[in-house]
């Protein structure tokens, strides 16, 4: 997969292309808005990562910029301002998904997974997911393992939705409270971890092979 | 609350202005009966002195009589003079040497000072009471002449005068306090658009401006320089808030880098010793990350104008929701979340869902993590009135009464709770949230432990 990373700061653009390479992507990097504009009109990229402050030309110009050209490409915006209205913001513009410095590694790889999925879909919705023997019928909201039924709340349901969606791609703590639950807030501890090991009891307990996993300093992953 | 000051405001400026009419009308119809009774005398006694002229001029005459003619010739002339009643209001009186009257209209002579010139007596005649200015003159040979006028004439025209100028008054009276009443009410409208612009930016809504009439009076000038003064707070602000944006893109950039190194160093190490140290290292450094980020957050929604644009919502939904968040957490240390809330559509109010939630959970993280274990804590959300009452009770050590002022300061942590994780920022956010939304908060006793009150008004007042 080829990148196009626009980010000013040389050591956060260094460990983010770092990361990229290691996951196996080709990482194009430009320094400024103005290189980066051109590199994403010029060449043909999967996505991009676009920082949202940049010397020049500004990062929500440079987006704004490209979507009026009619360019699609999934953008992740990165940016230092953690508000709702600048995420608001930078989501009317055209961004794809957005993500808050400072970050983790993970947080950026999962985040980009998803948009990339999210591009590539499209056609019909599945009215079934299945991971291994674990099954979820989104017409009767109903989750078995194996042969057996497994009773779920309506927030569990969706939790458990969003990751059999994201199967075998690690989730974020962020990305669940962002997808399950409708506010955004800062949770103010583990939460999330209570909900999901709560639905691990639920779906793992019994069964010699454990489906959902933690990753450690990242999240959580749903795969056999 | 801000909706009651305003009124006050309102009330006292208005009373300020009637006063300043009362005081124009007042000080107006004073002048007007200074100057009135001014003008009675001057003119009361410049008709005096035209009677006394007159009557010195008719008594130089009989005085001339008496000297010419001796005394028989005086009294021919008196009785003459009273008989044909030439002028009915002059009148005479002639005393013998033992001051009996002999000849005049009168029996007696009115009481007087002894050795007066000039008298003024009242006539009880039959048509009505009448003055009379008369003259004394002792005769060569001892006896006294009294010549006078009735006053009948200027008295009437006093009178006229006195009418006239009562009936002015009473004019003038109705129209001052009609001026007065207008002008009142012209300063307080003039005053008042100033006075709710002032309110509604004192509250928040710093985009606000005095409107403008383009006439240059006193109002307009002041108008005018608190709109400068205004656009002068805004640029100060937007000056502090860009500044805040640029220090947490500046120091959070650092701390970033700090952060990846760690992760990158971590990603090489195995589950060892130093692997540990790194681990507990990233914590660290996303514990002040995320402490910067709190602060952050709680000066913007200070900054934060109130919330007159936001969407309506249910805040029993939130309540819902926040607790089903925590339900589990609280099970892990069996403590029981308990919710009372109003019935459905009682609970809708004005707000910001995201800030609001996380208000609640801010709430109940604080009331889980000092609950002791298989205790219980109750949410309630009630509706009283104009404004939603949110109370979050446990049975934790509670915040000794001195104390609970402090609570609300930023890294204001209670000594006994330093140990445990957290920012010292959850309460300061909790209030900052509730004043955006017009509410109040208020610490209380669970006796034991700790009870939360929040009111909210359903529809925050703009004025």
């Amino acid at each position: 997969m080829r990148v196009l990373l626009v980010e000013d700061d040389p050591h956060t653009a260094g460990f983010i292309a770092k990361g990229l390479r290691e996951d196996g992507h080709a990482v194009d990097h430009a320094g400024n808005g103005k290189d980066g504009l051109f590199l994403a009109t010029t060449e043909r990229y999967d996505s991009i990562v676009l920082d949202r402050m940049l010397p020049g030309l500004d990062g929500l110009v440079v987006l704004q910029t490209l979507r009026g050209a009619g360019n699609r490409t999934p953008v992740l915006l990165l940016t230092a301002l953690g508000e709702v209205d600048h995420r608001v913001e930078g989501l009317r513009a055209g961004a794809d998904d957005y993500l808050v410095k400072p970050f983790a590694y993970a947080e950026l790889s999962a985040r980009l997974d998803s948009i990339l999925r999210r591009g590539q879909a499209g056609g019909s919705e599945p009215t079934r997911l299945r991971v291994a023997d674990l099954e979820l019928d989104l017409l009767s909201r109903e989750a078995r393992r194996g042969d057996k039924r497994i009773e779920l709340q309506p927030r569990e349901f969706r939790l458990l939705e969003y990751l059999m969606r994201q199967a075998e791609r690690v989730v974020t703590r962020t990305m669940l409270l962002e997808a399950v639950w409708d506010y955004h807030f800062d949770p103010q501890t583990n939460v999330i971890d209570v909900h999901i090991s709560r639905l691990r009891q639920k779906i793992d307990q019994g069964h010699a092979r454990p489906l959902l996993h933690t990753v450690r300093g990242a999240g959580y992953r749903l795969g056999a | 609350m801000r909706f009651v000051r305003a009124r006050r405001m309102r009330l006292s400026l208005r009373s300020t202005s009637a006063r300043l009419a009362l005081a124009v009308t007042a000080s107006f119809l004073l002048a007007f009966v200074l100057l009135g009774i001014g003008v009675h005398y001057a003119v009361s006694a410049m008709l005096t002195q035209d009677a006394r002229e007159l009557v010195r001029v008719d008594a130089a005459g009989l005085v001339e009589v008496y000297r010419d003619e001796g005394r028989a010739a005086l009294l021919g002339e008196l009785r003459e003079r009273i008989a044909t009643d030439e002028d009915p209001d002059a009148v005479y009186a002639l005393t013998a040497t033992d001051g009996r009257v002999v000849a005049g209209d009168y029996r007696d002579l009115p009481t007087h000072r002894q050795g007066a010139r000039w008298i003024e007596f009242t006539e009880h005649g039959a048509d009505g009471d009448l003055r009379v200015v008369a003259q004394l003159q002792r005769l060569s040979d001892g006896t006294t002449l009294l010549t006078g006028t009735r006053t009948r004439s200027q008295d009437r025209f006093l009178a006229l005068m006195l009418r006239t100028a009562l009936a002015a008054l009473l004019v003038a009276a109705t129209l001052g306090a009609l001026i007065g009443w207008l002008t009142s009410r012209w300063v307080s409208r003039r005053l008042r658009h100033l006075d709710d612009t002032a309110v509604r930016v004192g509250s928040g809504e710093l985009g606000l401006r005095a409107r403008l009439d383009g006439s240059d009076d006193a109002f307009d000038r002041l108008a005018r320089r608190f709109n400068g003064m205004l656009d002068r707070i805004e640029e100060l602000l937007g000056g502090v808030r860009h500044a805040t944006d640029h220090i947490a893109h500046d120091l959070r950039t650092p701390l970033t880098r700090l952060r990846n190194r760690l992760e990158e160093l971590r990603r090489r190490q195995d589950a060892d010793e130093a692997g540990t140290q790194l681990d507990a290292a990233i914590g660290e450094t996303d514990q002040l990350l995320h402490s910067f980020g709190a602060l952050l957050r709680l000066a913007r929604i200070e900054a934060q104008p109130p919330v007159h644009d936001e969407p309506v919502l249910d805040l029993s939904e939130l309540v819902r929701d926040a607790v089903e968040l925590y339900t589990p957490i609280a099970a892990e240390r069996g403590i029981a979340l308990r919710a009372n809330l109003a019935g459905s559509g009682e609970t809708r109010l004005r707000g910001d869902a995201d800030q609001l939630f996380q208000m609640l959970v801010n709430l109940l993280d604080n009331a889980v993590k000092y609950a002791p274990a298989a205790s219980e804590v109750a949410l309630s959300l009630q509706r009283e009135r104009q404004a939603l009452v949110v109370r979050v009770d446990d049975r934790g050590p509670g915040i000794p009464e001195a104390d609970r002022e402090r609570a609300f300061d930023r890294f204001q942590r209670m000594e006994t709770h330093r140990g445990s994780p957290g920012t010292g920022l959850g309460l300061s956010l909790v209030r900052a949230i509730v004043q955006r939304h017009g509410g109040q908060i208020g610490l209380g006793d669970n006796v034991p432990g700790l009870r939360v009150t929040l009111v909210l008004p359903t529809e925050p007042s703009a004025r």
